[in-house]
């Protein structure tokens, strides 16, 4: 699919106490993190939280009021292949609308001394090669986004940075998006994607990195925030004394009442409903607990709103 | 640096705006040959000086280097909307990502743009031949093209519109919203230069030739029209000092400023 089959070695992003302030907005405030290569990683947090400043500090695009970013243990700035190392789409509308998909990929490709062959190839890879010599300006904002994906992997890179890539795509695109971000960190390249919608990226994730006002609130693998044991189960019946006879009889702990509902862990809804169903227990409401990552996220994103 | 240059002419060139532009100077040009041609020896009206004759070199200089009168404010505005086009469409944020030190895009940008006016000027010098040599035969004058300083003040006129190029790409990184920044230009070439070339006599300053337009105009030796002009090659000095300083500002202010 790609020129190049598998990357040789691994690039890591490295974020290390980075802080940016525009004048008396504390946009980014003491942000450290890494993003690993062979992994999806998704940079998650509500509009206004910072990621596209931290991901402009990446790129030296900004420059931040303290701290460092990395790619590779050099600054964007330092690289001697830029686009050659990272890849980058920041914005769906980065294009001038006068100009041909072709003629932007082709000014980039001049300037970067990458193979005009390589224009034909990633326009093939995001299937515009029909549309690719009409303006941009004509664009839906799902086809400017796969020409920010085109762009970004012009002269394949190791590293992909791509902000809110899914935006603007219906489901679809998405499911593409997934399977070819996937298949981009199956060959040890180092994909950091930013979204505000976690559903949007909660299947193509490896690695989560949250953040809320300017701040990393929760980093970890997608398994461990996602991990089901930590999940509640909740149930609601006319018969509670009944109930937890019947959850005791099948070994399944209770860890508490929530507003009148009985909680369990370590079980899944399926489990407590045969138990109820086998002593002949009445059930009102039976359901699972929201994963942490998404209360998580929730909660954040309501934070947000308000 | 090579390619970057390329890189820069590909993106004039694969959007419409530059032959647009030409056009319009073009048109300007032929128009401005034409009537300087056809009102030379008449009246100027309001009390003005008689405008010497076709057989005169003062006129047929100014005739004939007509392409900067009619391209340098489409000289301006190309350069203009070479950088804020950038800012405007985010196209800027590719650009530096492609050269994250940053002064080596704008420098290739000047470069390119210089390139750019240069075939404006020879286009534009082109216009005022052709527009105004068959208007000088008419009138009974010889064509002239190589009377006294005709093929010096048509080369300069070239050259300056190729300078103004960089001169809008200094006002397109100062002000960087386009609209703005194209008003800012047009409105300094046609109204804040000659009001301060009239506060400046009315005050008795023997300032207004140092002026750019007025030292662009002086390039081009053109017949006396009343107001003190420098030599033309003085004015050719401070033409380029004007875009140099416009280039140097172009590049510092690009270089240290958050892209967001």
């Amino acid at each position: 699919m790609l020129t190049s089959a598998m990357v040789q070695e691994g690039i890591e992003i490295a974020v290390s106490g980075l802080t940016k302030r525009f004048g008396p907005v504390h946009a980014v405030s003491d942000m450290t993190f890494d993003v690993r290569p062979g992994r999806v990683t998704g940079f998650l947090g509500p509009n206004g939280a910072g990621k596209t400043t931290t991901l402009r500090c990446v790129l030296g695009l900004v420059e931040p009021t303290s701290g460092s970013a990395t790619i590779g243990g050099r600054a964007y700035r330092d690289l001697e292949d830029p686009i050659g190392t990272v890849g980058a789409a920041l914005e769906a509308a980065s294009f001038h609308p006068g100009r041909s998909a072709r003629n932007h990929l082709r000014v980039m490709a001049r300037a970067a001394r990458v193979p005009q062959s390589r224009v034909g190839a990633v326009l093939d890879l995001v299937a515009l090669q029909a549309d690719a010599d009409r303006r941009v300006g004509g664009y839906s904002l799902g086809m400017r986004q796969r020409l920010g994906l085109a762009a970004a992997l012009l002269a394949d890179p190791p590293v992909l940075v791509l902000d809110e890539p899914a935006n603007g795509l219906d489901p679809a695109g998405i499911a593409w998006l997934r399977d070819f971000l996937r298949d981009l960190a199956a060959d040890g390249r180092t994909v950091l994607i930013s979204s505000h919608v976690l559903s949007e990226v909660q299947q193509t994730v490896d690695d989560v990195l949250i953040i809320a006002q300017g701040r990393l609130v929760r980093e970890g693998s997608l398994a461990d925030l996602e991990d089901p044991a930590s999940r509640g189960v909740l149930v609601r019946s006319p018969e509670p004394v009944k109930l937890r006879e019947a959850l005791r009889s099948a070994s399944i702990t209770e860890s508490g009442s929530v507003d009148g509902l009985v909680r369990v862990v370590g079980v899944t809804p399926a489990q407590v409903g045969s138990a109820a169903f086998a002593h002949g227990v009445e059930l009102h409401e039976l359901y699972a607990e929201a994963s942490d990552l998404e209360r998580t996220f929730l909660e954040l994103t309501t934070e947000g709103a308000l | 640096m090579g390619s970057l240059v390329g890189s820069e002419l590909l993106k004039i060139r694969s959007t419409r705006l530059w032959w647009a532009l030409l056009i319009g100077a073009v048109v300007w040009t032929a128009l401005s040959a034409g009537i300087t041609a056809a009102t030379a020896g008449m009246e100027a009206g309001f009390g003005g000086e008689m405008a010497p004759g076709v057989e005169s070199p003062e006129l047929l200089r100014t005739v004939y280097s007509a392409g900067f009168s009619g391209g340098y404010v489409f000289a301006l505005i190309l350069g203009v909307t070479g950088m804020t086009g950038e800012y405007r469409y985010l196209t800027i944020t590719p650009s530096f990502l492609v050269a994250p030190r940053r002064y080596p895009v704008v420098v290739a940008k000047l470069v390119a743009h210089l390139g750019t006016g240069l075939v404006y000027g020879v286009v534009c010098a082109a216009a005022a031949v052709a527009a105004g040599l068959p208007v000088v035969l008419i009138k009974g004058g010889e064509p002239g093209l190589l009377a006294d300083g005709v093929p010096r003040a048509v080369l300069m006129s070239v050259l300056a519109v190729a300078l103004w190029t960089l001169i809008g790409i200094g006002i397109g990184t100062l002000v960087r919203n386009q609209i703005a920044a194209i008003m800012v230009g047009v409105l300094l070439a046609f109204l804040i230069e000659p009001l301060l070339s009239v506060l400046f006599n009315y005050l008795e300053w023997d300032a207004a030739k140092f002026l750019p337009s007025s030292a662009s105009q002086a390039l081009l030796s053109p017949y006396d029209v009343g107001f003190a002009m420098l030599e033309w090659w003085a004015g050719g000095l401070v033409l380029v000092a004007y875009a140099l300083v416009f280039a140097a500002i172009g590049v510092l202010f690009s270089v240290r400023r958050d892209v967001t």
